[in-house]
């Protein structure tokens, strides 16, 4: 029989009241941060988070529709604000505020806030709320320094400090925040909706707590982790028990030439548990693309969830089955100073270690590799005001046992949303002009299953600007899988003016583009699946019809024909697939 | 009503076709007949020969037939219509199939999750070089060998529609037209729109794909819509048919086929616009409309007698809490009202999560099997076999004389209770109210998120459902006046009688808002105003009623915000004016002032020709007077000690003025209004019961 206290006809109500109530409540929040955001970059990704959380620092609930990037950053950053400021030396109406990677936060334009809500006279809960803010300095305008080697680069750090004391504005702190501001007034506007954030959350909570009481709210909460925790422990129990291995390798740094980086995993299933060691991943970098541990944890969480019940609320207790071990001064959990702004390169590289891990457990949810976020900044000096615009494309993702790879799409990345550069608004506002955004044939990875694929943009510069560009999987790019091939490799070039492409690494800083040359932003394809040969030639046709590949490719790479009338030739198709056969290998056993 | 005839109102839902016809004395009568799915037109048709035969009005006498119909929402879930051929700008072939996607809830887990493919198909969309730039300059000329180009290839596909999106139309729509005229030249019997003609806003994507669904569904609709008034005028009825638009308008049936787009939420729209109307009856401007029907529970929201309106919908779109999210379903820019849908219905099913907990809905048990109590095969709990066994329904009688099973609904609700040790009661309670949980996260999203106070407006409950669920809604928002319509069963085919013709027109016009530009805005909400006049065909009807909007950002930002033109504005310094009335409304929804320059991205113009004239005036009730009611029944109320001798009281027998004091429950023909305990209702001279219930201890808003 059941374990938990649900069981009479006022805890049923009551227990699906308050799952409601505190669920909308953390919604209400996220809507109130996001819809202020700056740009449409962090307001569409919706780059933010809004949660409410226990005095002993577990999750009780978190937004639904904000970017999973976010999934543990104000579980893991809470701690440290307990650690320099207890609870009992909050008061009621105080709000902290906090961002440094090194104390949980994610790098410095994250800022997290936290509210404790109070009940009879102590801490019962604290609301937190989370948005990528417009500017705190650093060496690149927007953040993101994309060769930044140290922390001090990428803007200013808050350790845990009291930004709202007992209801009043600690303007010191304000005043601090703004004058290391490139646009002080967004940056503040910010900060005051993520106050916001975590008074709509406070006011909820109230409410709750005065209907229900502090005893009966925590038996609520209680019980809610404990059945998460038990859902997830019996999904981790369905996965077979064993160690699984995973691996992903990074194009570089930007900053130290020739050097990869290797993230890598050993999944461990057993007793209802997960474990994930970190162990042989690569130290830590000098550039920018190490992650905090929270990000990491982030990724982790993404990864091992994508193998159980998604119902499973996102609470402290579909996390404690989920261990890690993250070795110091890694890639994965580095030491300070270490910068930390190009960090989703790992994260994302750590999310494809844990899939592949786990594909091995459940063979039937493998996936290639997929092409990942190019982002890339273009900013002029003027003949009237300086500007500045941060861009992103995306890449094509890995194909999947039984289907295909989608095109290039943001909505498998963490965020879930493919955030897209609508040309008409960006030439309304900036000296450019976007003369094609195309998917790239051929560029998804051949397989059985294809791979998605990449996309080319051509923008013409109609000033002088200057680029600088953070992309990866470019030199290498997402490998296949089963006999599947790479998706084809991305590429950041400028064409200049005397028609000549000048090709850009992965990640590089401040290249001057004169007006009337083009940056020409190619993403990677995702890698295919299972050996092409076996691709039904239907489907093969069908993509030639649709532009995704060519005639040319088909026969190559797919071993399918065509008639001089363009149909396809499936006597010629069979002939020279049975041709090929001998050398083709047959799929790895997992 | 000031045209001197009948007006008929169809509305076709889910499960039942609604026909009300008004007289001009304002008499009304309502029948329901079945919905004829493979081809509504029989329902509609079979429906509204029995309403006028009922009513013994000679079909002749109709002069006004409107209709709200979901053909437009289904053909593009369904992906039915078409082909459709996409011709736009060289370079940007991939425009749908590169546009917004977003992964919702669980689907964000789902590794194998793939996105919908646009509406049209990569082998019919087409390329043809020119370009304009944001100001509306030629960058690449259109040559004719260029539009022969397009043209020809299009046609080899024999598209049944045709879709021309060029970048930047919206600033110079010369090169739409040139290809437009070309392509429907070369093939006469399709149908060519060009987006400058139907949505001239700017951002393509969104643009490109609300063309692409008029090119989809234009003809399927004046295919429809043809046929309906042939079925009509051979029953007699000869008036041209209306449709009901998504932002609460109605459009002649030419209009319809030609802009489709602008029905995607033609049923949605009717129930707020009864809301509205309701309200009006009863001197209220500022109105909640809660439609609880068979499926879902759908709110909206009137403010100073009109519905509000949003500009960003997505058909079949998804998302949390009611709310649909950018990148999921097909966008249309077009004006929908701002509608939250939650699956709580009288069908929605009852289940235990893998946790243990009790949830209701998304699922329903929809027509087939129906609730258990219908004993048709249901054996899962649904809202309706709760509401039945908390004594809030007759098992004697629903409307089409169907009795209930009030075992079969009990042995349903053990189901659930047993694993929770719960009675069949106290499990019934239990879904009635998370019911009501999920249904006040759908008010909480139009009001609360919206930067609404609900406790300053009233609730207008209706439906098959939302009569018994309404009053305790309004006490945990703290909502004191309750309304339910008389006829509330059918109250959306009642709203399409009270509306009227109207037209909305957009133009992006990227300006900073400062004095110089005074006279350009004046120009062109002239020209948006002349614009939507003719459309109306009501070029110098001195009665229609313009209203106009203005979306406004601050420099530099990505989003901007849709902000109400107050009419002295344009008489004064209309561009400082539009950056105050914005800065005031910016700092109402974010809660952030500041002053910086903003400017214009897109006026817009909303004309209405009305015709319905309801009598605004508040119909007040008279004192009270004594009530009989006709039976009792026992019946649990949340918060109550248990089950309450409660009197039923027959909807009809009330005379206006009458009222009571709960417990009580108003037994109408198709639905049963619940009365709380200690809540007085009175009935008013429209024979609309006025609920006023006390908050309940913990409300949902302080």
């Amino acid at each position: 029989m059941r374990s938990d206290p649900i069981n009479t006809l006022d805890d049923a109500i009551t227990g699906e009241v308050i799952r409601n109530g505190v669920a909308v409540a953390v919604e209400e929040a996220s809507v109130v941060v996001v819809r202020s955001a700056h740009s449409t970059f962090i307001q569409e990704g919706a780059d933010a988070c809004a949660g409410l959380l226990d005095a002993e620092c577990r999750l009780v609930a978190e937004s639904a529709s904000t970017s999973l990037m976010h999934a543990t950053s104000l579980r893991c950053s809470l701690p440290s604000l307990l650690e320099d400021v207890p609870l009992a030396a909050m008061d009621p109406g105080d709000v902290f505020a906090l961002n440094d990677p090194y104390r949980g936060g994610i790098h410095a334009n994250d800022i997290l806030v936290f509210r404790p809500i109070f009940a009879e006279g102590r801490v019962a809960f604290v609301a937190g709320t989370l948005v990528h803010v417009a500017d705190v300095g650093g060496i690149a305008a927007g953040g993101l320094a994309a060769l930044a080697t140290d922390t001090f680069s990428e803007g200013l750090l808050l350790p845990p400090v009291r930004l709202v004391r007992r209801g009043e504005s600690v303007h010191d702190l304000y005043a601090i925040i703004g004058r290391n501001s490139r646009v002080p007034d967004k940056v503040l506007g910010d900060v005051e909706a993520l106050v916001a954030g975590v008074n709509v959350i406070n006011g909820r909570v109230e409410e709750l707590l005065t209907r229900y009481g502090a005893d009966e709210l925590g038996r609520f909460v209680d019980a809610s982790i404990e059945a998460a925790e038990r859902r997830m422990r019996a999904e981790l129990a369905q996965l077979p028990a064993g160690t699984y291995h995973g691996g992903f390798t990074i194009d570089g740094d930007g900053v130290e030439p020739d050097r990869t980086f290797d993230v890598r995993v050993a999944v461990t299933c057993a007793d209802g548990g997960v474990h994930v060691d970190f162990a042989g991943t690569a130290a830590q970098a000098r550039g920018a693309i190490n992650s905090s541990r929270s990000q990491t944890l982030s990724g982790v969480v993404y990864g091992i969830r994508c193998f159980v019940d998604p119902t499973i609320p996102m609470n402290e207790g579909s996390l404690t089955p989920i261990t890690v071990t993250l070795p110091a001064g890694s890639l994965v959990n580095p030491d300070p100073p270490a910068a930390c702004g190009g960090r989703v390169v790992t994260v994302a590289a750590a999310v494809e270690a844990i899939l592949e891990a786990l594909a091995h457990a459940r063979p039937d949810r493998a996936t290639a590799a997929s092409g990942l976020i190019h982002v890339y900044t273009i900013s002029g000096a003027g003949p009237g005001a300086p500007w500045l615009n941060l861009f992103y494309e995306f890449g094509g993702i890995g194909a999947r046992v039984g289907a295909d790879g989608p095109d290039a799409t943001g909505c498998f990345f963490l965020g879930g949303r493919s955030v897209i550069p609508q040309v008409e608004p960006i030439e309304a506002a900036y000296p450019l002009v976007v003369r094609a955004a195309r998917l790239r044939p051929d560029s998804g990875g051949p397989g059985t299953w294809r791979g998605g694929l990449g996309v080319e943009t051509v923008l013409e510069l109609l000033e002088d600007a200057t680029v600088t560009v953070r992309g990866d999987r470019m030199t290498l790019p997402p490998p296949g899988l089963d006999g599947g091939a790479p998706g084809g490799a991305g590429q950041f070039a400028v064409v200049r003016r005397d028609g000549h492409e000048q090709l850009l690494a992965p990640k590089q800083a401040d290249v001057a583009i004169a007006a009337g040359e083009h940056l020409v932003v190619r993403t990677s394809g995702g890698g295919g699946l299972g050996v092409p040969e076996r691709r039904d030639a239907e489907s093969v046709f069908a993509d030639v019809a649709a532009g995704r590949i060519t005639a040319a490719a088909a026969t190559q790479d797919y071993a399918v024909v065509f008639d001089g009338r363009g149909r396809l030739d499936r006597a010629a198709t069979e002939s020279l697939r049975r041709g090929r056969t001998d050398s083709v290998p047959s799929p790895r056993p997992r | 009503m000031s045209d001197a005839g009948w007006v008929v109102g169809v509305d076709i839902g889910g499960t039942f076709t609604d026909v009300v016809v008004a007289g001009p004395d304002g008499t009304l009568a309502i029948e329901k007949v079945p919905t004829t799915p493979e081809d509504p037109g029989i329902g509609v048709v079979d429906g509204v020969a029995r309403a006028l035969s009922h009513a013994a009005v000679p079909p002749a006498a109709v002069s006004r037939v409107v209709h709200g119909t979901t053909l437009a929402t289904n053909v593009v879930l369904e992906r039915r219509g078409g082909p459709v051929a996409l011709i736009t700008t060289d370079g940007f072939a991939d425009l749908l199939r590169l546009g917004r996607q977003a992964r919702v809830e669980d689907d964000r887990y789902d590794l194998l999750y793939t996105p919908e493919p646009p509406p049209v198909d990569a082998t019919l969309t087409f390329e043809v070089a020119e370009r304009v730039d944001a100001r509306g300059a030629v960058l690449v000329p259109l040559t004719d060998d260029g539009v022969r180009g397009g043209v020809d290839r299009g046609v080899a596909g024999a598209p049944r529609g045709v879709a021309v999106c060029f970048l930047h139309s919206y600033a110079n729509p010369g090169h739409e037209r040139t290809v437009a005229a070309a392509c429907q030249a070369a093939l006469p019997d399709a149908f060519v729109v060009a987006s400058c003609d139907v949505w001239p806003e700017i951002r393509e994507y969104e643009r490109a794909m609300t063309t692409v669904v008029c090119a989809l569904v234009g003809p399927v609709m004046a295919g429809y819509l043809q046929a309906l008034e042939q079925r009509l005028a051979a029953i007699g009825v000869r008036a041209p048919v209306e449709v009901m638009e998504s932002s609460g308008g109605v459009m002649s049936a030419a209009a319809a086929a030609q802009r489709p787009v602008c029905t995607v939420e033609s049923g949605g729209a009717a129930g707020v616009l009864a809301a509205g109307l309701i309200g009006r009856a009863i001197g209220a401007q500022d109105v909640i409309s809660f439609d609880m029907g068979g499926t879902t529970a759908k709110t909206g929201i009137v403010t100073d007698g009109a519905p509000r309106l949003a500009h960003d919908f997505q058909v079949g779109g998804k998302g949390s809490f009611g709310a649909t999210r950018a990148g999921t379903g097909v966008p249309v820019k077009t004006p929908v009202v701002d509608l939250a849908e939650v699956g709580a219905g009288g069908g929605s099913l009852a289940w235990l999560d893998a946790g243990g907990a009790l949830r209701v809905g998304p699922r329903s048990a929809g027509a087939v099997p129906g609730p258990a109590c219908y004993a048709r095969g249901g054996r899962e709990p649904t809202v309706t076999d709760a509401n039945l066994v908390l004594g809030y329904l007759d098992p004697d009688g629903l409307a089409g004389g169907v009795t209930l099973s009030v075992s079969g609904a009990t042995a349903a609700l053990d189901t659930v209770g047993g694993p929770l040790g719960l009675d069949a009661g106290q499990a019934a309670l239990a879904i009635h109210e998370i019911a009501n949980a999920n249904m006040a996260a759908a008010i909480r999203m139009v009001t609360v998120q919206r930067g609404i106070d609900p406790r300053d407006f009233t609730l207008v409950g209706f439906g098959g459902a939302g009569p018994l669920h309404v009053a305790r809604l309004a006490a945990m928002f703290a909502i004191r006046t309750v309304v339910v319509p008389w006829g509330a069963g059918v109250a959306s085919a009642i709203g399409l009688i009270g509306s009227d013709p109207t037209v909305e027109v957009v133009q992006t016009r990227l300006l900073a808002l400062d004095a110089t530009h005074d006279g350009t805005i004046r120009a062109l909400f002239h020209e948006l105003e002349t614009r939507a006049r003719v459309e109306l065909g009501a070029s110098e009807d001195p009665d229609v009623v313009v209203t106009r909007a203005v979306d406004v950002r601050y420099r530099g930002q990505a989003h901007e915000l849709t902000v109400v033109v107050p009419a002295d504005v344009l008489d004064a310094d209309v561009a400082t004016g539009l950056a105050t009335t914005f800065y005031v409304e910016y700092e109402r929804v974010n809660g952030i002032r500041s002053s910086a320059p903003a400017e214009l991205v897109s006026a817009r113009v909303r004309a209405v020709r009305p015709v319905s004239t309801p009598d605004g005036a508040p119909q007040r009730t008279e004192p009270d007077r004594r009530v009989t009611p006709v039976t009792e029944r026992l019946v649990r109320f949340p918060d109550g000690d248990g089950p309450t001798v409660t009197p039923v009281i027959a909807w009809t027998s009330l005379p206006s003025g009458a009222r009571v004091v709960g417990p009580a429950l108003v037994a109408g023909s198709d639905t049963t209004v619940v009365v709380p305990p200690g809540c007085p209702a009175e009935l008013d001279v429209g024979r609309n019961l006025v609920l006023s219930p006390e908050p309940t201890t913990f409300t949902a808003v302080r």
